[in-house]
């Protein structure tokens, strides 16, 4: 059998398939669902400093082969999440990686010193600089790079847990941030987060997204993925992870063969959380037809027509 | 306890204009079921075109058969109704809390259902029925061919159109307020259009009766993953840096609310 763990900064993950940020909740609404201890790894929903109610609805609305949201970083805050939530990991059998939001760099280095100063089995922190529904939600480091050196830098001094810094499309030039986010210490990238959208009812001639642009999602956005995927990765020496429109093993694929190490798994949850475990049976397929003995080996192996 | 099934569609048949009833043999909801006002969330057939569930209230449950009563709106729908006995239909549920005190005694429950809301309204009438519960029914659509019940008022049921061409002319709301006249306690529960769960919800509370409302919601996941389906709380909004007090959400802490604790618009 090939072997499927993959490495990112010192951590080995049993499987390339980790579950995205704002897909999953905090890992433990659903285990009558989904076997959680299945997955590489989970990455929680957004935690900010304070809590969150997240923006007036209407927050969700589908669109062609996606969906676009705007919830705002509903979350309980990080002083609730370490005590009522971090301890609940002790027995989950899954890594997991703690998402991170803020408005200015005190308030992700608070976040972070906090999480810091008690005992989990929390691995490492994504830092979200990509979140396109909140005016103060990190997007303002996620589109400038020296902003995002800085910051990573500063988290970088306060863990030796993994930083992982979430890359927004939503930029001129991603490989400048990516490339920002490598000289501040970071120990990998997720790229992407949502791509800017907007819908329209034209009978009622409203938005349907509350704060009129959101975050889009879903199988729309995998070219859009695979492209920032693959850019970013040859820019940088540090792991890349995928995220944007995985469904199947045929798409983990796709993104580990643009760049990715390993990949995330987000809308397809909503229809079904175990999604995830059947991409990690269609790629451990995949891999057994096409006699490839590690993932490893199949990173960023895309040939292209120019290099 | 949720789970997703492979359900098998028994029937499908259109029971009203654009209006479509399915039963699906779902033996794993079926027996995590609880009451009328649970729902299910149905999986598109068209593979990743339409990639979120539709939450469905469900009409009624019979040992492993779920009903559920479905309006052609899009796609989606439109795709729903071609499906024939033996095809498979993916359904995550029951989703959702019930109604409640529909079966104290000394209250005379009265049923308000409107459009694709009347679903929920079937089940809690036919639930009542099933328990010897005298109820009164009124339900609203906006033509005659929409109606798939007779106009009855000798035997509790009234229905309304708004172009007027079957029962009472007008809203659900005129019939409400002469049903009510003649009931010494009557309690409320309504599932419709907003428009509608508005106007039941301000005469319940300009009238001191209690009532309960099914709302619907824009729904990513309906298992508290999305954060999609909020609905406001009424006098929450001056709260800073909370978590669900000014927000409520519809897939764990609905769809069912006491109509005090929802506000529309």
């Amino acid at each position: 059998m090939a072997d499927i763990t993959v490495t990112i900064g010192k951590h080995t993950f049993q499987n390339p398939v980790f579950a995205a940020s704002g897909t999953f909740g905090y890992g433990l609404e659903n285990p009558d669902l989904v076997d959680i201890s299945a997955f590489g790894a989970i990455v929680t929903k957004s935690i900010t400093r304070q809590p969150r109610e997240g923006n007036p609805p209407p927050r969700i609305v589908e669109t062609p082969s996606g969906m676009i949201n705007s919830i705002g970083l509903s979350n309980i805050g990080v002083d609730k999440y370490v005590s009522d939530m971090a301890p609940k990991y002790a027995d989950i059998g899954c890594p997991v990686i703690m998402n991170i939001a803020g408005s200015s760099e005190d308030e992700y280095c608070e976040i972070v010193e906090i999480t810091e100063s008690v005992n989990s089995n929390i691995i490492g922190y994504e830092v979200n600089i990509s979140c396109p529904n909140v005016k103060h939600g990190g997007i303002e480091f996620g589109v400038n790079a020296e902003l995002t050196e800085s910051l990573t830098s500063k988290i970088r001094k306060r863990t030796g847990k993994l930083v992982i810094m979430k890359l927004s499309p939503n930029v001129t030039d991603i490989r400048s941030i990516a490339m920002a986010a490598e000289a501040g210490g970071a120990d990998a990238l997720s790229a992407i987060n949502t791509v800017y959208g907007m819908s329209i009812n034209p009978h009622t001639k409203k938005s349907e997204i509350y704060t009129t642009y959101g975050g889009l999602s879903g199988p729309a956005i995998k070219p859009v993925g695979l492209a920032c995927v693959h850019k970013v990765s040859l820019a940088v020496d540090v792991p890349v992870i995928g995220i944007g429109g995985i469904t199947s093993g045929k798409d983990a694929v796709e993104y580990i063969l643009a760049g990715a190490s390993a990949i995330q798994v987000g809308t397809a949850n909503y229809r079904d959380p175990a999604t995830g475990i059947s991409i990690l049976d269609d790629l451990k397929r995949y891999l057994a037809e096409q006699n490839i003995a590690t993932v490893a080996e199949m990173i960023g192996m895309v040939e292209t027509y120019e290099s | 306890m949720k789970v997703i099934e492979n359900t098998v569609v028994k029937s499908n048949t259109e029971i009203a204009s654009g209006i479509w009833e399915l039963v699906a043999d779902s033996p794993k909801i079926c027996s995590e079921y609880r009451g009328p006002g649970q729902f299910v969330s149905i999986l598109p057939i068209d593979g990743w075109q339409h990639p979120l569930r539709r939450p469905m209230s469900i009409a009624a449950v019979k040992k492993s058969s779920l009903t559920i009563i479905y309006k052609i709106f899009g796609d989606v729908t439109s795709e729903f109704s071609k499906l024939q006995k033996g095809d498979n239909l993916n359904m995550l549920g029951p989703i959702g809390n019930t109604f409640s005190g529909w079966d104290d005694s000394g209250y005379d429950p009265v049923l308000v259902g409107g459009g694709v809301g009347l679903a929920p309204i079937l089940n809690l009438k036919n639930t009542c029925a099933d328990n010897g519960i005298a109820v009164a029914v009124i339900i609203g659509a906006r033509r005659g061919s929409e109606h798939f019940m007779d106009h009855d008022p000798d035997n509790g049921l009234w229905l309304t159109t708004d172009d007027g061409s079957l029962g009472a002319a007008g809203t659900v709301m005129p019939t409400l307020e002469d049903v009510i006249a003649s009931l010494p306690n009557p309690r409320l529960f309504a599932c419709g259009p907003e428009p509608m769960l508005e106007a039941v919800r301000d005469f319940s509370i300009a009238k001191g009766i209690p009532a309960e409302l099914s709302v619907e919601s824009y729904m990513a996941c309906g298992i508290e993953l999305c954060q999609g389906c909020v609905i406001a709380k009424p006098n929450g909004q001056d709260k800073k840096n909370s978590y669900h007090e000014r927000y409520s959400l519809v897939c764990a802490d609905g769809p069912i609310y006491e109509a005090k604790d929802i506000s529309f618009g």
